[in-house]
């Protein structure tokens, strides 16, 4: 209980990873609210990684755990602009109308 | 003893204010709530002793992504109460979804174990007398750089993307153009003429 | 490890002091300030008339799009920070590697700058 070992991060980010499926599920008409989900599950991701890294010494977890850093930023700024000219539009940022980006 | 304290408060914010990212009312405190989610995640890296990481969370999430999250939940002029309306409607599908995922990561959480040879499998190997950061340098720009590469060109396509995406420049904008107005010379400025006393010009 | 989160310690005790000093405040003023609210007094004040709008306003997109190059940028800037020790050490490959890496982002840089995404109009 009082000794912090590799499973107590797990968990914790198996937590964060269940709450950033369950904000995907129900916050459906908030695209900005879907996207901060998305950034929690790359959180969890990121939380595994550096786990895993520190308890089996390896550098090589932390590396990685860099290059989610990065993709997520590139996602949220992507992401959010796409959200801007949804926005520009049609005037809200419902998910149930994106499907009339089609062609 | 510290150190179990300080991951129980750590990961406790983390998980609550993850949480209320997901069901806060207002985007605005739910972008609040994220930076506090990611703040706390920073913490239980230094613990990790991944510091520099735990750095350029706090740099990159605190002051970057949040800003912008922060610019669009403003810029968005949206009525936020209708956007949360659907919430109760789809809280079965998620609750059953999330508690399907509960599941299936408790079963893996109590089965799985660090094989015997994990130790001698490693790569790269943490070195004894480095900072982390210094760790992280030593193997970043070498041995990992196709994926160093990779991260370069993930920037610029987001670079461009989001240029394209959303620059408009706006007719009959008159901009400065200061090469031109440096190279300006006396002749296109000025004019002489000769007025003769008492006619005035024209 | 113990020795790292050692250092880490006066952090601790930091965020403890300044934690347990904002609570104070806020449970000093909910407890000490005298509390007497009426419909009037709480209403929006606008110069004698009612607020005409929201107090949200909206901003313009081009601010975003500052803020998103800021990005791109700020993670440009967190890749050279472990770069320093390859350099002390004479890697010659980890400098090329970083060349590259810059050059990459500079065809990004010409392009915004080409395409006017820096003017402000």
């Amino acid at each position: 209980m009082f000794e912090i070992g590799l499973g107590h991060y797990l968990t914790l980010a198996a937590i964060l990873f269940t709450i950033g499926v369950f904000g995907i599920f129900v916050n459906r008409k908030n695209v900005i609210i879907l996207l901060m989900s998305i950034e929690l599950i790359l959180l969890a991701v990121n939380v595994n990684m550096v786990a895993f890294s520190s308890h089996l010494g390896d550098m090589t977890g932390q590396v990685f755990a860099m290059l989610i850093l990065t993709v997520a930023a590139a996602e949220a700024a992507v992401g959010l602009a796409i959200l801007v000219v949804f926005f520009r539009n049609r005037g809200d940022i419902a998910v149930e109308g994106v499907n009339l980006m089609k062609g | 003893m510290l150190q179990a304290a300080a991951f129980y408060i750590l990961a406790g914010t983390a998980v609550i204010s993850a949480f209320m990212v997901v069901a806060a009312r207002n985007p605005v405190r739910a972008v609040l709530f994220l930076i506090l989610t990611f703040f706390s995640a920073a913490g239980l890296f230094v613990m990790l002793g991944a510091e520099f990481l735990a750095m350029l969370l706090v740099i990159v999430y605190v002051g970057a992504v949040a800003v912008l999250f922060l610019f669009v939940v403003m810029m968005l002029d949206v009525d936020f109460a209708a956007l949360k309306e659907g919430f109760l409607s789809y809280l079965p599908l998620g609750g059953a979804v999330a508690l399907a995922l509960v599941g299936i990561l408790s079963l893996t959480g109590i089965s799985w174990v660090v094989s015997d040879t994990a130790g001698a499998a490693l790569q790269t190997p943490v070195p004894p007398d480095m900072s982390n950061a210094e760790a992280l340098g030593s193997i970043l720009y070498d041995r990992y750089v196709f994926f160093f590469q990779l991260a370069g060109l993930v920037l610029l396509v987001a670079m461009i993307g989001a240029i394209v995406l959303t620059l408009r420049h706006r007719e009959g904008v008159r901009r400065q153009n200061i090469a031109r107005q440096v190279q300006r010379r006396r002749e296109e400025g000025v004019e002489l003429v000769e007025v003769k006393s008492g006619e005035g010009i024209g | 490890m113990d020795a790292v989160l050692l250092e880490y310690l006066p952090v601790l005790i930091f965020f403890a002091i300044a934690l347990a000093m904002g609570i104070g405040f806020i449970v000093a003023a909910a407890v000490l300030a005298p509390s007497d609210p009426d419909p009037e007094k709480v209403s929006t004040y606008e110069c004698g008339f009612n607020a005409f709008e929201d107090a949200r306003m909206k901003f313009d997109v081009r601010f975003y799009l500052v803020a998103i190059l800021f990005i791109i940028f700020d993670l440009e800037v967190a890749f050279l920070f472990p770069w320093i020790f390859p350099m002390f050490e004479g890697n010659i490959f980890a400098f090329w590697s970083m060349m590259v890496f810059l050059g990459v982002l500079t065809v990004g840089f010409l392009y915004e700058w080409r395409k006017g995404a820096l003017d402000w109009e």
